[in-house]
């Protein structure tokens, strides 16, 4: 067996024993996947295909409304059940409560592909810095809508229904959904990188101009590219939902200032383009946010702020960017040593 | 070694010289609180924390929480929540499970709480909780959640019951009085404004401007253009303090006429130390008075209240003792209350005494319904006349006559 293969079992193993080895922190890790999976989502448009979206947060927010009206839909009225000052009292049977869910979670998914299909066909024609705002500015509205619609709860957000039987044993399962979640997605990107889609997509971020004279249809590229992207987030967004049972529009479901950039600040720490980059910054971002957040309480966004600034100066090429100048034997690039170039020359 | 048990010693003797015997001998029960220490609810987070902590200080002055022979005094680990709700209830978890607290204080806000009582409630935490009166919080079938406090709705409901009664001295027909809304978007605010169109519907009163605050409350000049315009006979706003301040400050700025304004979180804003003359008229809504009537052994009066209150946190000298403080106060009074009936720290059992709570203190009577709501406090409104807070609704603890039109 090579290296390779076993690095990855054990990272596997790791991944399934770790929530019952360290169950105090369950929610952190539950919270490391979903910030693996929003940095690698992220990525397959930012960092493949050259098109840096500051909205993808909107697929979040969207999968977390999206999930729990279907969840709630399927059994009750969903204006009722928003209705602050409602006095009847709804339940949900265990059964109910799982397969809203699986059925939410799965619908949310669907929605936010077919909406990033739409919003793609808009937003798709700008480039660099406008397409950022632009993205930027559907997750703000976004945000705006929903926080006016009174039979999505408006500002007051949505309760989900209390999870049944017994709390730990719940947040074993919604750490398991995102960790399925982000093993799905990763296995997925790890095939999808070496298609000849992927490096349609690369050649889009390389030279969209050329890409397009060679014959590529480069919005069909771009759209597919970011639905699949959507899917995952939209999903991630549903199991948030339940895993958050109260959730509002502004600052959870549509937070663009925290996850919205803590996402692509992930992807810079750990490296732009690359497959381990996103996952491995995502595991350094949450882990300095937690200990900042915990021991460093009221300067922590002064530490975040200064190690955004530390990496955007001195890492541009992310962690990976860094250790494959450093280090290029490990990533497979043969190295000549100067005789050796003099001689064949 | 002997120089250290000498020192040990020494200092225990000194602790004793200084008083503190009692102190000395009793056990700690450790609270739980996540509360908003930066952020939008940063100023009210705080006066929610000032008032745990002055509880925990008197109780302790009168000899702490008896249970059986042993005595105890509370202690609060607190986390900054930063006005979020996601980070609040992963507070919420680490509190629990990581510095394993099995009783809750509440945070500040309705979103905040309820954000945080899902994880008490799945945790079996009690949670006493002073700041959240949204009624969305008490239809989700909740055991272990407990409010203090007054239900949103109520607060400025008696505004338009004032409204209705000055339209009727005039020879008018209540439902001829127009009504102006502005609230925040979040559910404090919403269900205040859901309470006001409850009564404005019962009236017949018409609802001419029905507008949400933006969202970082820092600016209303667009909503008061509108006011101006349609000539509103009530105005109500309701923001949390920064709503209350930005209120009072365009208000004044902007010359707005209205005959009646109602908003909340005056005291907390302390709009009349900030915008002096332009908040005088104002009608604001208050879970508690420091002149009214109410009494306990632990604080004494509503008026010892505050101004031991005053004593011991100076920066509040020269203001009024905001109500968030009060009930912070009261809520930690509860869980002594239910402790000392429960006369164990199982967790279920003080669940239970705090229940069957039913305890008249310096902020009112406290009694929760099912639901664990408190149902036997009236709220009160108070005009600011002259700078000074004076009660004006409801008639039976009202101390002065209401200034009607606000010019």
């Amino acid at each position: 067996m090579s290296r390779n293969a076993i690095l990855h079992i054990v990272l596997l193993a790791a991944t399934i024993a770790a929530p019952l080895l360290f169950p105090a922190y369950n929610a952190f890790l539950a919270t490391l996947w979903l910030f693996i999976i929003v940095a690698l989502t992220w990525d397959m448009t930012g960092g493949q295909m050259g098109y840096n979206s500051l909205g993808n947060i909107f697929f979040y927010g969207t999968g977390m409304y999206v999930g729990a009206v279907i969840a709630i839909g399927m059994y009750f009225p969903v204006g009722e059940w928003t209705d602050a000052a409602r006095s009847e009292l709804f339940l949900m049977s265990p059964g109910q409560y799982y397969t809203g869910l699986a059925v939410g979670s799965l619908g949310a998914g669907i929605f936010c592909a077919l909406a990033a299909l739409i919003i793609g066909a808009l937003t798709f024609g700008l480039r660099g810095p406008y397409f950022a705002i632009g993205t930027l500015g559907v997750a703000i509205a976004g945000g705006e809508i929903v926080s006016n619609i009174e039979w999505l709860g408006g500002g007051q957000g949505i309760s989900m229904p209390n999870p049944p039987g017994d709390f730990d044993s719940f947040k074993v399962l919604i750490y398991y959904l995102f960790a399925g979640l982000g093993v799905v997605l990763f296995i997925f990107l790890r095939w999808f990188y070496q298609t000849r889609f992927a490096a349609a997509i690369n050649a889009i971020r390389d030279d969209e101009e050329k890409a397009e004279a060679m014959g590529i249809h480069t919005l069909r590229y771009k759209l597919v590219t970011w639905a699949i992207a959507a899917f995952f987030v939209g999903i991630a967004g549903s199991i948030s939902a339940f895993q958050l049972i109260h959730f509002e529009p502004l600052e959870t479901a549509y937070q663009t200032i925290n996850l919205g950039i803590f996402m692509v600040v992930c992807v810079l720490l750990g490296g732009k383009g690359t497959l381990w980059g996103p996952v491995i910054g995502a595991v350094i971002f949450h882990v300095f946010k937690e200990v900042t957040w915990n021991y460093f309480l009221g300067g922590q966004w002064i530490a975040l702020g200064a190690l955004i600034v530390v990496i955007v100066v001195f890492f541009q090429g992310g962690l990976m960017g860094f250790f494959r100048r450093r280090f290029p034997e490990w990533f497979g690039v043969r190295v000549e040593t100067k005789g050796a170039t003099e001689t064949a020359s | 070694m002997k120089l250290t048990s000498a020192i040990v010693g020494a200092l225990a003797a000194l602790g004793l010289a200084a008083g503190a015997a009692t102190a000395e001998e009793c056990g700690t029960i450790t609270l739980g609180a996540a509360i908003s220490l930066t952020g939008k609810y940063a100023t009210n987070g705080i006066h929610a924390k000032n008032g745990y902590e002055f509880a925990i200080q008197k109780i302790r002055e009168h000899g702490g929480v008896k249970i059986g022979d042993k005595c105890y005094n509370f202690k609060v680990i607190y986390y900054d929540d930063e006005s979020k709700g996601d980070r609040g209830a992963t507070l919420a978890e680490r509190l629990i499970q990581q510095d394993g607290v099995q009783y809750m204080l509440g945070p500040y806000s309705s979103g905040l709480t309820k954000a945080i009582a899902p994880v008490t409630e799945k945790y079996h935490i009690p949670m006493v909780e002073a700041e959240g009166a949204s009624r969305s919080l008490f239809n989700q079938g909740y055991r272990y959640l407990f409010a203090v406090l007054s239900t949103s709705e109520q607060y400025l409901a008696s505004a338009i019951t004032l409204a209705a009664e000055k339209a009727k001295e005039q020879g008018k027909d209540p439902s001829s009085v127009k009504v102006a809304v502005a609230v925040e978007n979040d559910p404090f605010s919403l269900d205040i404004r859901a309470g006001v169109l409850e009564d404005a519907a019962k009236y017949g009163m018409q609802i001419v401007i029905d507008e949400k605050l933006p969202r970082d409350l820092s600016d209303m000049s667009a909503i008061l253009t509108k006011v101006k315009l349609v000539k509103p006979d009530v105005l109500i706003v309701s923001g949390h303090s920064k709503g209350a301040a930005t209120a009072v400050r365009q208000i004044g700025e902007q010359n707005v006429k209205v005959p009646m304004i109602a908003i909340t979180h005056c005291e907390a804003a302390d709009v009349t130390g900030n915008f002096g003359e332009y908040a005088n008229d104002i009608l604001c809504s208050t879970q508690w008075a420091e002149t009214l009537k109410y009494e306990d052994p632990i604080f004494g009066t509503a008026a010892n209240y505050e101004r031991e209150f005053k004593a011991a946190f100076p920066e509040y000298a020269d203001k009024k003792v905001p109500y968030q403080t009060a009930q912070a106060s009261a809520a930690v009074y509860v869980f002594k209350d239910a402790f000392e009936r429960a006369g164990t720290l199982d967790k279920e059992k003080v669940r239970d005494a705090i229940a069957a709570t039913d305890l008249m203190t310096f902020y009112g009577r406290i009694k929760f319904s099912e639901a664990g709501n408190n149902i036997a406090k009236p709220m009160v409104l108070r005009q600011i006349q002259n700078g000074e807070y004076n009660v004006v609704a409801p008639s039976e603890f009202a101390s002065h006559k209401l200034n009607w039109p606000r010019n």
